[in-house]
């Protein structure tokens, strides 16, 4: 058998291999990095960086529901009790743990909570994913609830609150978020931070789903028996998925503290948890971009009715105080109409669009 | 054979004792034994509902017979999981197509290299390195070695789920290669090809199991007699999960328990050739 110069081969396969694999693409993702990291941030006022900054949490967040569903296949409705157990460890850590003052001087209690925080997360994500060893599908959906009620409803409003005698919420004094030299205390920092955090966790992911962790999962959603056949430890793989989602919903919890006053556990109802799982529904499941595109919709659309409720006001007084239950609508309309009309969500358009641009002038 | 393989061939790689499954009372394999002899196509025929597939899953580890042994390399392994059982080097293609739909034909072969790739989640969500380079050779290995072998080199971006029943096949075949496997469980590999498919096919289990490069111990199950004759050292008949007999494929031909097996089937298994 004979063989090609390998030196060529290699060439050709790493660039096949590249993330990027063409010039257009990489000057896309330049100019991508450049509004993000400089243009945004510059141009914006204090509403539209909190708007991103939204945006940015629930991308953090979605990120690990997309991999558990859209990668993995294990459906989970319980996600925000990993974002609280991020929140609520790193909060601690920061506010209980007697930080020598080198430390504190040079701000590392916050990053080194966040990264205890995003371990935290995984293990109780971990725990909570002993069960889809046994069971699938609908079972599973009902013990990754159980997720949420034990850990939120019960573990962190009933004990964890109490720590410190502080009553319901933990406030964050002002100077406590602390990187470095800055101090996290307004919405331009906030979003830095946010910004290379949603950079770092989207590059593992997609990095993962291109070697051989990620495409075992990919295997084991697509038909497990088959991966099983193939010499794929099935539990083992499906067990790393539950860590990895909630090690990243823990980085965004604890990502979220800096954005807050006080960390209680009304922010993290069980309605988030259904929240993420729209947003990749209508992002598009099984999808990187379906969860920039989710987010963004979502938190878009809800600002624009925040807005149009606002100006009605005026004219219908009792609308704002239903600001809430025609947010809940409008969420569960906007997820029956894509379900119906777009069930590939919008990366599947985008994709299209792109494809078509790309065949232009010859499209048909 | 003049080879100095001889001595090795005679060997058995895998063997059956007495096993025997039922499903309440369905009695899907009763006192099934059998001998693979390594370096041998050894075919597995009998009628519809027969328990061929049965066999293959406890010999993958898919069923847990309740009674008797399965025997890797003279080791039992009934107690191993399937995925531990193809980590020994047994791989397999299954009757009714179980590709992985929603990735491309590359990435399904990917995913047979699963263990023999070794990067974790950190050097994964880094992707330098080692996985970067590990990616490459595999990548090396699946386009040389497999790609080339299957002619399946114009459509290896397509996304599986798309792809025409004879070629999504061949990439189950190319995805079972991908495990470098030293025995191969095909149920069914020619069932619903064309004439020019069922050749094509026949010749790649030939070359997987007599090119050095491979030298992979087939367990064949079939239903067309034309290529079971042609290409088995043995032959294993099995009817309501009852061995009838086991011989060459000529003795097993001309077996009168066997004509009787198939009686009334003969145009449903007579060859398409
Ligand atoms: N999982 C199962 N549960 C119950 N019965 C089964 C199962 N799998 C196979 N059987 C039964 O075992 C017998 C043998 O089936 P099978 O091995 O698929 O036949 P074939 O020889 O055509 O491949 C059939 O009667 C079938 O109904
Ligand atoms: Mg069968």
């Amino acid at each position: 058998m004979s063989h090609m110069p390998c030196g060529v081969y290699h060439e050709r396969y790493a660039q096949d291999h590249a993330l990027w694999r063409s010039r257009f693409v990489r000057v896309k993702m330049l100019l991508l990095a450049v509004f993000v990291y400089l243009l945004f941030p510059l141009w914006a006022d204090t509403y539209y960086l909190g708007v991103a900054n939204m945006v940015g949490y629930t991308v953090l967040g979605a990120l690990g529901v997309q991999l558990l569903i859209g990668y993995c296949g294990q459906v989970t409705l319980g996600h925000a009790a990993f974002l609280a157990v991020g929140a609520y460890t790193s909060t601690l850590l920061v506010l209980q743990v007697p930080w020598p003052n080198f430390m504190l001087r040079a701000g590392l209690a916050y990053p080194v909570s966040i990264i205890a925080a995003a371990f935290a997360a995984g293990l109780w994500s971990l725990l909570f994913g002993l069960p889809s060893a046994r069971v699938k599908g609908f079972y599973l959906i009902l013990t990754t609830m159980a997720a949420q009620f034990i850990t939120v409803d019960f573990v962190i409003t009933q004990y964890v609150s109490q720590i410190g005698g502080r009553g319901q919420a933990f406030s964050l004094p002002p100077g406590t978020i602390k990187i470095g030299v800055w101090t996290i205390d307004n919405d331009r920092r906030v979003y830095f931070l946010m910004a290379f955090l949603v950079t770092c966790l989207t590059f593992a992911l997609v990095n993962l789903l291109r070697s051989k962790v990620g495409r075992a999962w990919i295997a084991i959603r697509d038909n497990d028996i088959a991966a099983e056949t193939m010499g794929i430890n099935v539990v083992r793989y499906k067990l790393l998925a539950f860590f990895v989602a909630g090690f990243m919903g823990g980085i965004a919890g604890a990502f979220w503290i800096s954005n807050l006053a006080a960390v209680s556990p009304e922010h993290f109802p069980w309605s988030w948890s259904l929240w993420l799982v729209g947003v990749i529904l209508i992002g598009g499941v099984g999808s990187i971009h379906g969860v920039f595109f989710g987010s963004l919709f979502m938190v878009v659309v809800m600002e624009l009715l925040t807005l149009a409720v606002m100006s009605l006001a005026g004219v219908y007084p009792e609308l704002l105080m239903k600001l809430n239950f025609v947010k809940e609508s409008a969420f569960g309309l906007a997820i029956c109409g894509f379900l119906l009309f777009e069930p590939n969500g919008i990366a599947y358009r985008w994709w299209q669009m792109k494809n078509y641009f790309n065949l232009w002038p010859f499209s048909y | 054979m003049t080879t100095p393989h001889t001595t090795i061939e005679d060997e058995v790689i895998l063997s059956l004792q007495k096993v025997s499954l039922d499903f309440g009372r369905v009695r899907a394999l009763v006192n099934v034994s059998l001998q693979v002899r390594r370096g041998t196509i050894h075919s597995i025929i009998g009628p519809n509902g027969a328990g061929k597939t049965v066999m293959l899953n406890c010999i993958s580890g898919l069923y847990r017979p309740q009674e008797g042994t399965i025997l890797l390399d003279g080791r039992p392994i009934n107690h191993l999981k399937p995925y531990e059982r193809a980590r020994l080097g047994i791989a397999r293609t299954f009757q009714k197509i179980e590709l992985f739909k929603g990735m491309t034909v590359l990435d399904n072969i990917r995913l047979g290299r699963h263990m023999h790739l070794h990067s974790g989640v950190l050097s994964g969500a880094f992707y330098l390195g080692k996985t970067a380079r590990e990616e490459i050779e595999h990548r090396a290995f699946i386009e040389e070695e497999i790609i080339e072998l299957l002619e399946i080199a114009h459509i290896r971006n397509r996304v599986v789920g798309m792809l025409p029943y004879g070629l999504q096949k061949r990439v189950e075949l190319g995805r079972a290669l991908a495990l470098q496997p030293r025995i191969i469980l095909l149920d069914e590999p020619l069932a619903g090809l064309n004439l020019e498919e069922v050749e094509d096919m026949a010749r790649f289990i030939l070359d997987i199991n007599e090119e050095e490069r491979w030298r992979i111990t087939c367990v064949l199950v079939e239903h067309d007699m034309g290529v079971v004759m042609d290409l088995s050292d043995r032959v294993f008949a099995l009817n309501f999960g009852v061995p009838i007999m086991e011989g060459t494929p000529a003795e097993v031909q001309n077996s009168p328990a066997v004509i009787e097996a198939y009686l009334g089937q003969e145009d449903r298994y007579a060859t398409r050739r």
